[in-house]
């Protein structure tokens, strides 16, 4: 029962905040939603403490009813979902106007969605709630509904979005008419070999959730939707929802394609569109001066990283893929309520702009530092311990991509620490493009709501590397199949892997302080905000997968 | 991008799709064919159950988890209606003075036809409901019908009196506690099916209600100015 009321105890509670909005006070709203979501985490750590189980919805059992999965890999990341959401409600306290209670019902909504999403045990269930997630965060990401910039962000990653979504349910309805099935294991289990009709299903499917996962060229619509979104919201998309994308996709094929569809042709199709992925958002990072959407293709590189984790197909990368999902979420969320802080203050998050002004901001500074060197993969970070899995599994190309996409990405939050709060550099001229400061008014000061839970949020991705492996490979275990990894990341290699990172990003960030940011023209050309271009990569996109797996 | 690559890419992933569409559509299961594993397995059990519509007993019992996510996302889409096409202050503004919605000029036919369709719409609408149980419809369909029955008094011409009859706060509230309701019954009770589908036409009704206010709002906002 206790996994009924997990799933259950965030919708209910949305669904009061929006019938009493308009008559409880605001403390009332924040006290609610924030209490919520804290039992909501106590919930789900009892039930990671009680271990692995299925429960049958209604009782119906299997064939026609719906199962809840609370794997380990599951829980854990729901679990995540919660530790974020609540930081996100936390920093939202003196976040400016509500109307009515709407910010905090849709926020409960987002974090219920994400919980049941992966907990289902059930394909179309799955779809479901991938699509309430959906909804809420183009609503989310419209908040600020006045500017004509945050219209078009917000759209952009509905339609995207909902044509990725179209696609998956397309899939959904191929492998049911094939095996007349919608539960992940009931699939598995009646698929035998594997034909056009296996492979194009499974392509249609991960389509959608690559689309969420942000994978080139699938990726378009991520840095928009960010560079628009609220602090708190940008907090939830980049620490977890982005990361959803590239779970569902390895549920999907383990869980129910593993035994149809030979594993070669989907290694080298994950792995070319995620590391496609880690180096263009790597890249395109380091070209930003708007410190959100350098932030948002920082995400790009490290959520490719993570899925080339998962395209390995190999026990120890995909629980070094767990272990990188969970540090990276503290890391990017910690940093976002970074950014927010700058952007509170001064109404704007142009790096050149901001050149010199944070030096009186020292815990703020101490968060871009800290998430730098937490992207870099600093031993002992989750995202280090993680990486170094990955890279030992994927051999010398992956080190190199790992390597790589850390420094470039790392380098550029690294260079923003620098000119903004060291005020190192020339300075250079800013934008007049000003922002909204996300308060209902002016504060004298930053309340340490704003800013506490970005330190926690880093130091705990900082330190996530100090969890036992054997932890992470008895949890991977039953999601995989595969015989329990036991995970060491503790190794020279790995160390020295790390380091070099760290200061491969320094130097990408002293030359980025020495100099302009370069403008290439050709990538900013291609990431054009047309919306038509989107659309034509998402398809291209497709054909290129589907192509791939048939090949 | 120009418009020339745009559609040399979009061409190139047009055809891709189209051919894996093709290639898997042929494998398909033959029309007409005697095999329905899903029907095989969900009839029997919905006939243990004693139910009279074996679609209710999979949209309210075995499948209910699914219909609470619809649900949901409904309201959401309301919600979201109501935050992102809310009147900023500039519009506010704009409109400031020549804000009248006064009766328009309609055909008396259309205006009696209009009240005197009022009732039996709104009667329809309860029917198809609560018949949801036994027969075809059920609260989605019906809650439809009410959310539009109400607007028959705008079509009659009388803006000032169709926001009279449908206060936001009351449908905002009705909304999003029917959708609670439903949150309770489909996760602790699943199978009440009468009760599913009253909740679901409330929140379907008021959903329909709320999301069309809103864009009226809009529009005759947006009308005023030109």
């Amino acid at each position: 029962m206790i996994l009924q009321i997990a799933v259950g105890l965030p919708f209910a509670v949305a669904t009061l905040l929006a019938a009493t909005g308009r008559r409880l006070p605001r403390i009332a709203i924040d006290a609610i939603a924030t209490a919520t979501v804290a039992t909501l985490s106590v919930l789900l750590g009892l039930v990671l403490a009680g271990g692995d189980r299925t429960v049958w919805l209604g009782g119906w059992g299997e064939g026609v009813g719906i199962s809840l999965v609370a794997d380990a890999v599951a829980t854990g990341l729901a679990l995540t979902v919660t530790a974020v959401a609540l930081c996100a409600l936390v920093v939202s306290w003196r976040y400016f106007n509500e109307v009515q209670a709407i910010f905090h019902t849709l926020v409960l909504l987002f974090t219920g969605a994400m919980c049941a999403f992966v907990l289902t045990g059930d394909l179309f269930d799955a779809f479901v709630f991938f699509e309430l997630m959906s909804v809420v965060a183009y609503a989310l990401t419209g908040y600020q509904s006045e500017e004509p910039d945050t219209v078009h962000g917000a759209l952009n990653f509905g339609v995207v979005n909902s044509l990725g979504a179209y696609l998956t349910l397309t899939g959904i309805a191929l492998v049911y008419a094939r095996t007349g099935q919608l539960g992940f294991v009931s699939i598995g289990r009646h698929l035998h070999g594997h034909d056009a009709l296996v492979t194009v299903s499974f392509a249609l499917i991960c389509t959608g959730f690559l689309v969420k996962a942000a994978a080139v060229p699938f990726h378009f619509w991520l840095a928009d939707a960010h560079a628009v979104a609220p602090t708190p919201v940008c907090m939830l998309f980049s620490g977890v929802m982005v990361e959803l994308g590239v779970y569902a996709v390895a549920r999907t094929y383990l869980t129910s394609f593993a035994d149809a569809i030979p594993a070669e042709p989907v290694r080298v199709s994950l792995i070319a569109f995620g590391s496609a992925a880690a180096l263009l958002g790597g890249v395109m990072c380091v070209l930003q001066r708007h410190i959100k959407r350098l932030l948002a293709y920082s995400t790009i590189s490290h959520v490719g990283l993570l899925l080339v984790g998962v395209g390995l197909l190999h026990e120890d990368a995909l629980a070094g893929a767990a272990w990188y999902l969970i540090g990276h979420a503290g890391v990017k969320a910690g940093l976002f309520v970074g950014a927010g802080a700058l952007l509170n203050r001064f109404e704007t998050v142009d790096e050149h702009d901001l050149h010199g002004r944070g030096r009186s901001m020292y815990v703020a500074g101490l968060i871009f530092l800290l998430g730098g060197l937490g992207l870099a993969g600093l031993p002992p970070s989750g995202t280090w311990a993680g990486k170094a899995l990955i890279e030992e599994a994927g051999g010398h190309s992956i080190l190199a991509l790992g390597v790589t996409a850390s420094a470039l990405t790392a380098g550029a939050v690294l260079r923003v620490w620098l000119r903004v709060f060291r005020g190192a550099g020339p300075p250079h001229p800013g934008t007049t493009q000003h922002h909204d400061a996300e308060t209902e008014f002016k504060l004298s000061r930053l309340p340490w709501t704003m800013l506490a839970p970005g330190v926690l949020l880093v130091l705990a991705g900082l330190l996530l590397g100090l969890l036992p492996g054997v932890v992470i490979g008895r949890a991977v275990e039953p999601f995989t199949h595969l015989p329990g990894p036991a995970p060491a990341p503790w190794t020279a290699t790995s160390i020295a892997s790390g380091v070099v990172a760290v200061l491969l990003a320094f130097g990408v960030a002293a030359l980025g302080i020495r100099g302009r940011i370069p403008r290439v023209d050709l990538l900013h050309r291609l990431h054009s905000g047309h919306i038509g271009d989107y659309v034509a990569w998402l398809v291209a996109g497709v054909t290129v997968f589907g192509l791939l797996l048939l090949a | 991008m120009s418009r020339r690559a745009r559609l040399l890419v979009l061409a190139f992933g047009g055809c891709g799709l189209a051919l894996l569409f093709a290639l898997a559509a042929f494998r398909l299961p033959d029309f007409g064919g005697t095999s329905h594993p899903y029907g095989q397995r969900t009839l029997p059990n919905a006939i243990a159950h004693h139910t009279p519509n074996v679609i209710s007993s999979i949209n309210f019992d075995q499948r209910a988890f699914d219909t609470l996510g619809e649900e949901l996302i409904l309201m959401a889409s309301a919600l979201a209606a109501v935050l992102i096409l809310r009147t900023v202050r500039a519009e506010q503004e704009d409109a400031a003075g020549k804000h009248a919605y006064g009766p328009a000029q309609v055909f008396d036919a259309l205006r009696i036809t209009g009240y005197a369709l009022l009732p039996v719409t709104i009667m329809t609408g309860v029917y198809i409901v609560a018949h949801g149980y036994l027969s075809p419809g059920g609260g989605f369909q019906g809650g439809v019908v009410l959310g539009s029955a109400i607007h028959l008094v705008y079509l009659s011409g009388d803006y000032p009196a169709l926001a009279r009859i449908r206060p936001i706060p009351m449908f905002e509230a009705g909304e999003a506690l029917a959708a609670g309701a439903f949150v309770a019954l489909a996760l602790a009770f699943a199978g009440q099916v009468t009760a599913m589908n009253a909740v679901v036409g409330l929140e379907v009704g008021s959903a329909v209600v709320l999301t069309l206010a809103k864009f009226f709002e809009q529009a005759l906002l947006v009308r005023k100015d030109t």
